[in-house]
């Protein structure tokens, strides 16, 4: 695949050298001169960003597609065709035979509760390391970085005998507690590399007027947060939504499964069996977070970048 | 106020704003206490003890001990850590499986986002639209995205990949990925490597578009190809943000599991067990929780030294 993309990338680049000689014709005709070439060249990229995407994204177009297929058409047709006939009982049997709504409810409190957590806590270490300040804060911020590159595995074993000694096993704070953890120092970060940037005038300011650190964190430093918070929430609710590897070690009971726990549940209890319903189980699920993601896609996507660039 | 210099640790290595002429003082505040200090700085610190750092004290203690959790514990020393690097046969075809997963994900990850958002940042329009339907997968839950791929894998009903393959005429290259030991190790990272190359996309995009055009055309002007252009200029200036993506997608790729575990749970036989997949099945299936605690620490450890690998190599070729 590699190859044939690389190619119009080369080309407009090759083509640039001999251009300077035109140069010395009326700009008029050079643009015209040129542009049958650019043309094509403009073609063959938007041809080729097009076979990409649609080959990055086919994958979750079938899965919405064959969502609203019957089983027949499912097992015998043509994996490329629209659905011979669109029907909606998949979705019907998805929900009489999963619990769906439970898993959404539990999947919006674990990742209601750990965003607060990361927020939180998140700004409160930004304001204490990068506006309040102390001796060791650099010693700090480094075993706060540890938790970046530190992988998830590490947490499980111990966390699950601690959980197992003090009744915390099968519960939605069992999931929190670490989801925030691990989130914790990224959400750091994006706070102190915000925080740094709050003048310090306005802080003296405050401070003659007798503020002092709370009233400071309460009336300056957390209402000027917000798109920070907007960032962090955004970013992490991704990953919290679709937790995985907590929610499967910790909990036990199906009350307490959460939206990915529950899909997982399908394929057991239906074996192999009814696919179409699965495919349309996976569509409920995914689609509030992709609702959500394609209204605040600018946001989400400054997010992601902002994330990755300063971290 | 005694303390005027110690800021200068972690974060202070980059490059500031020199907008603070004045001495610099650890605090923003003119007057702070001691104990506002630990009321902001204890309870995250808390949180992330509790969680993140007593774990990995456990993990270490746990990793001398033989425990089954119900039992006594036993004292076995470093046992556990030498069963593990010269007697565990499945340790190793692990290791070199989490290498080979690792290295078809950086090249779908980062290799394909380079790509992608060179050819983007010649896109004339529309490019707001790839960026967002391109990160669509990375936003969906790998339960679902391993459901999709059996299905995409499958041979009986022929799922997309076999489909495909009938259609250009190689009805004989039919298969069924996930249970073929020679396929299965790149059919458990593919799905992987797709779920994220478009956060890499997005990330390396940002950073190109930043690249000063005026060096660009200058250069071309000069008579540079497309590729000195794109190596002396483009790679250049985007390094940083390359260091950071490629440590991102190297650590994400280490510590990859749902996938592996829900497609095949390491099957068949060996073929996609990963070190993550291992220690997760010598915990909670065979529940020998301190053989697993020193394949975690060894996970730590292989994440560890990966950073300071991609940090040696990337700035070593920087002072050339």
């Amino acid at each position: 695949m590699t190859a044939p993309v690389l190619t119009p990338a080369v080309s407009p680049a090759q083509s640039e050298p001999p251009q300077p000689p035109r140069s010395a014709r009326p700009a008029g005709r050079r643009i015209r001169s040129l542009s049958p070439r650019l043309r094509v060249q403009r073609t063959i990229l938007t041809v080729t960003i097009v076979l990409i995407v649609i080959v990055q994204v086919y994958p979750l177009v079938w899965l919405f597609l064959t969502s609203f297929r019957t089983a027949s058409d499912f097992a015998g047709g043509n994996a490329f065709a629209l659905p011979s006939e669109w029907t909606l009982d998949n979705y019907a049997r998805a929900f009489a035979t999963g619990n769906l709504w439970l898993n959404i409810v539990n999947s919006l409190i674990v990742t209601l509760g750990a965003s607060v957590l990361i927020v939180v806590a998140g700004m409160m270490a930004a304001y204490a390391l990068e506006v309040l300040g102390f001796r060791f804060s650099g010693l700090v911020k480094a075993l706060f970085l540890l938790g970046i590159i530190v992988p998830v595995q590490i947490a499980l074993v111990p966390l699950f005998i601690d959980y197992s000694q003090i009744g915390l096993l099968d519960t939605h704070m069992s999931m929190i507690i670490p989801l925030a953890a691990f989130a914790l120092p990224m959400s750091i970060y994006l706070f102190s590399s915000f925080y740094e940037y709050i003048p310090r005038e306005m802080y003296e300011a405050a401070s003659i007027d007798g503020a002092g650190p709370y009233r400071i964190f309460g009336q300056i430093t957390f209402p000027l947060s917000a798109n920070t918070i907007i960032t962090v929430v955004l970013v992490n609710s991704i990953f919290i939504w679709n937790d995985f590897i907590f929610a499967n070690t910790f909990v036990l009971s199906d009350g307490l499964k959460t939206i990915p726990l529950g899909l997982q549940n399908y394929i057991g209890a239906m074996g192999n069996t009814d696919w179409t319903a699965t495919f349309a189980a996976v569509c409920v699920t995914v689609t509030p977070l992709l609702l959500v993601f394609l209204v605040l896609n600018k946001a989400m996507i400054n997010g992601l970048e902002s994330g990755a660039t300063k971290g | 106020m005694a303390d005027t210099v110690t800021t200068a640790g972690v974060g202070a290595a980059e490059p500031r704003s020199p907008r603070r002429a004045r001495p610099m003082s650890t605090s923003m505040l003119p007057r702070r206490s001691k104990l506002s200090v630990l009321v902001f700085l204890v309870p995250p610190l808390l949180l992330y003890g509790v969680a993140v750092l007593l774990p990995i004290l456990q993990s270490l203690f746990l990793s001398v001990f033989r425990w089954d959790g119900i039992t006594d514990m036993v004292f076995v020393g470093f046992d556990n850590y030498v069963k593990m690097l010269t007697r565990d046969d499945v340790f190793w075809t692990a290791f070199g499986n989490a290498l080979g997963y690792l290295a078809i994900c950086l090249v779908l990850q980062l290799g394909g986002a380079l790509i992608v958002a060179s050819l983007l940042t010649a896109l004339p329009r529309a490019r707001e639209l790839v960026k967002t339907v391109y990160l669509l997968p990375a936003i969906i839950s790998t339960v679902a995205i391993a459901i999709l791929f059996q299905r995409i894998y499958s041979l009986e009903p022929v799922g997309l990949l076999n489909q495909i393959l009938a259609w250009v005429g190689l009805e004989n290259l039919q298969n069924a990925w996930l249970s073929d030991v020679n396929t299965v190790l790149a059919a458990v990272s593919i799905p992987e490597g797709w779920r994220f190359t478009g956060l890499y996309m997005l990330i390396i995009y940002a950073a190109l578009i930043a690249v000063p055009k005026e060096l660009e055309e200058a250069a071309r002007l000069d008579g540079a190809s497309w590729w000195q252009v794109f190596w002396r200029i483009r790679f250049p200036y985007i390094r940083p943000v390359w260091i950071t993506t490629t440590i991102m997608a190297t650590t994400f790729a280490l510590r990859g599991f749902d996938i592996p575990y829900l497609l095949t749970n390491g099957g068949p036989g060996q073929a996609s067990e990963l070190l993550t997949t291992y220690m997760y099945k010598t915990a909670f299936v065979h529940t020998d929780y301190g053989y697993a605690s020193a394949i975690s620490v060894f996970i730590v450890v292989e994440c560890l030294v990966a950073v300071g690998i991609i940090f040696l190599l990337l700035r070593r070729r920087d002072d050339s």
